[in-house]
């Protein structure tokens, strides 16, 4: 993967509690199973979540990387101010929203984007935004190379929002190909079905995500990933399915691997889902 | 109706210009007038005047006006002003006048700002309630439009709800409005407008609640400035005893500054994924001030399962305060809301509605 540029992944909603952040953890937490260099910017600057739903705690934010660039960008190093969670063989950078919503208002647009040009060594970036078109959120939109655009649609209003928020994506010249439209959530017996949405839209959903409440809020409590406490969950299995269209690997491969995983006993599917030790999240790490 | 009109105004030749305005309209009787205030409040008692319209250039004539209430208990005043000042409308409606119109006026401009009065409410400061959520998906903008219609059904008196989620505002659809003009259009033309000229910027929705909209996209927010905002916020005060603010997600300018316009700023938190108190907490920091300052700040957790005063007790001490409310999951409430349904089909009687009902009790009786 060296001297490639890195992919970056912008998790984005125009409404809040579409599950952006889980959706941007599990991105990363897939990418980084697969081998690939992560890293997850917590761009919620205010009421940011990821620190929370991977229980890790940092002595270091995104505040303490844009005084460090401002102060010195040729001998920045933005290793310096990522917190690492792992779990077993596989882990990822996250960097997380700065302590204090005063530090928050200090962020500044242009030192976010430096930082994240500094991310080289990274084969993927996921950010995960607020859901609003803010000047942030829109230099981050700028600099990604794929739009998860995430909604849920079980709520006419949210439908609407949805569609306002596509069509803005296309009038500010968003490339179509660009915005990857993931239904959050999906229920075959909601009374708004998919293929409206898509009618409205007047384009296909890129990808559908089932709804496993119950998992989600297991993986929160867990702290961990979906994909290191509800192996088994179809949402787990989707955001696979989701990792392998960004990565354009096919679900087959991973079938394969998973099967010569269990057979040769070097990852155990149960372990993840009681918490073995072979499992570790930050917190037992340190 | 006929008025006997008392009229005070300073400058000889725009007392003139409005003498000329009431004499030629039968509905108004003109009493007598004068150029000093003090002499008005002295001498009218002989005329009997049921309307008093009041130069309010001067800041210092407001204090006369509750001495005007008291004398001429059966008479309502009207302030005139060379240009709208929304403390000196303010100052004027807490001291029991019936509101403020520009000068020169028309006739119909005073029967038009009387009837506005009417339909006001009663003679009381306006109570203007911010609804400030930390994360969103919280519920604030179905509980702003509950209480809305709650607080117009118990009162009798006129609700304005302003959709200040400049981005994505969802008020108009709860009520299946297709309003005229919104808010961008309302804070653009502030500067001049009187509040019978901004009515018009509201949506009337029925049963005593009126709605201003969000823009028609996104990127109109932009256009929206903050203490245009907050002066709109402030005429509405004149049309509407209570003005309900569904502010944005998160701390921004906007939120901000219309949170500290409010005299009362609700925060609501939706309890799903365990973070919610932590956000709460960190809210509450930023209004800590305010509280200290005797604006009222309520705290409200909603999507509740288990709305009992034990869970209640244990989440107060996370939150290391008291918890204003506990709002149930309600599936009726999001099904009528979300089809714009939410005025006519209101599920009364539910638990949900029952708990915005009493806070809208408490509020009207100022408990709250």
């Amino acid at each position: 993967m060296e001297g490639h540029s890195s992919i970056i992944i912008a998790v984005f909603s125009t409404s809040s509690g579409n599950g952006k952040t889980i959706t941007a953890i599990n991105l990363a937490a897939g990418l980084a199973e697969e081998g690939y260099r992560t890293c997850l910017v917590d761009l919620d600057l205010q009421f940011g979540d990821v620190m929370g739903y991977l229980d890790l705690v940092s002595d270091y934010t995104i505040a303490d990387a844009q005084r460090a660039i401002l102060r010195d960008e040729q001998h920045f190093k933005i290793d310096d101010y990522l917190t690492e969670y792992k779990c077993g063989e596989a882990s990822f950078a996250v960097l997380p929203p700065p302590r204090e919503i005063n530090d928050a208002y200090q962020i500044n647009v242009e030192a976010v984007e430096k930082i994240i040009r500094s991310m080289r060594g990274f084969n993927f970036i996921v950010l995960d935004l607020t859901a609003v078109f803010s000047t942030l959120n829109l230099a981050m939109l700028d600099l990604s190379t794929v739009i998860n655009y995430v909604g849920v649609m079980d709520f006419l209003p949210a439908v609407k929002n949805y569609k306002v928020g596509y069509d803005t994506l296309l009038r500010f010249d968003y490339e179509e190909s660009k915005i990857c439209l993931v239904e959050n959530m999906t229920d075959q017996d909601r009374y708004i079905k998919s293929r409206d949405v898509e009618r409205l839209l007047g384009t296909k959903i890129y990808h559908h995500l089932p709804s496993d409440y119950q998992a989600v809020t297991y993986s929160i409590r867990m702290g961990k990933p979906l994909m290191y406490c509800m192996p088994l969950s179809p949402l787990t299995q989707s955001y696979w399915q989701l990792v392998d269209r960004y990565t354009n690997r096919s679900k087959q491969s991973r079938a394969a691997l998973q099967y010569e995983e269990q057979k040769t006993g070097r990852k155990k599917i149960l372990s993840w889902l009681f918490g073995d030790d072979d499992w570790h999240t930050a917190n037992n790490t340190k | 109706m006929n008025y006997r009109v008392i009229l005070v105004e300073r400058d000889a030749d725009m007392l003139s210009r409005m003498a000329g305005i009431l004499k030629a309209d039968d509905t108004f009787d003109l009493a007598s007038t004068y150029h000093e205030v003090d002499m008005a409040l002295g001498q009218s008692s002989v005329f009997r005047p049921t309307l008093f319209l009041i130069d309010m250039d001067s800041a210092d004539d407001v204090k006369y006006i509750a001495r005007f209430v008291k004398a001429y208990p059966q008479a309502q005043i009207l302030g005139l002003l060379s240009q709208w000042k929304s403390s000196t409308a303010e100052k004027l409606l807490a001291a029991g006048a019936s509101g403020c119109i520009l000068k020169p006026f028309s006739t119909a401009d005073v029967v038009e700002a009387l009837a506005i009065y009417k339909r006001r409410g009663k003679p009381l400061p306006t109570r203007t309630l911010a609804f400030f959520s930390p994360k969103g998906h919280s519920g604030s903008t179905t509980m702003a439009t509950v209480l809305a219609i709650e607080l117009a059904k118990l009162s009798g008196e006129s609700v304005g709800i302003i959709d200040a989620d400049l981005q994505f505002g969802d008020v108009a659809m709860f009520f299946d409005a297709v309003p005229r003009h919104n808010v961008v259009e309302a804070t653009h033309d502030i500067n001049l407008l009187t509040p019978a000229a901004l009515e018009h910027y509201f949506h009337k929705v029925g049963n005593g609640v009126w709605i201003m909209s969000g823009p028609l996209q996104p990127e109109h927010a932009e256009l929206v400035e903050a203490d245009r905002l907050i002066e709109v916020v402030r005429m509405a005060g004149s049309l509407f005893r209570y003005v309900i603010l569904d502010l944005p997600v998160g701390f921004n300018p906007i939120s901000l500054a219309l949170a500290e316009c409010a005299d009362t700023d609700i925060l609501i938190s939706m309890i799903s994924s365990g973070q919610e108190v932590r956000h709460m907490k960190r809210s509450l920091k930023m209004f800590h001030m305010w509280d200290n300052y005797g604006k009222q700040v309520y705290t409200i957790f909603s999507g509740v399962h288990n709305c009992t005063e034990s869970h209640k007790r244990k989440i107060e001490g996370e939150l290391g305060r008291s918890v204003t409310l506990f709002l149930p999951e309600e599936r009726r409430i999001k099904d009528v809301a979300g089809s714009g349904r939410l005025m006519k089909d209101l599920p009364e009687g539910t638990p949900f509605i029952e708990a915005v009902a009493k806070f809208a009790g408490d509020i009207i009786s100022g408990r709250r």
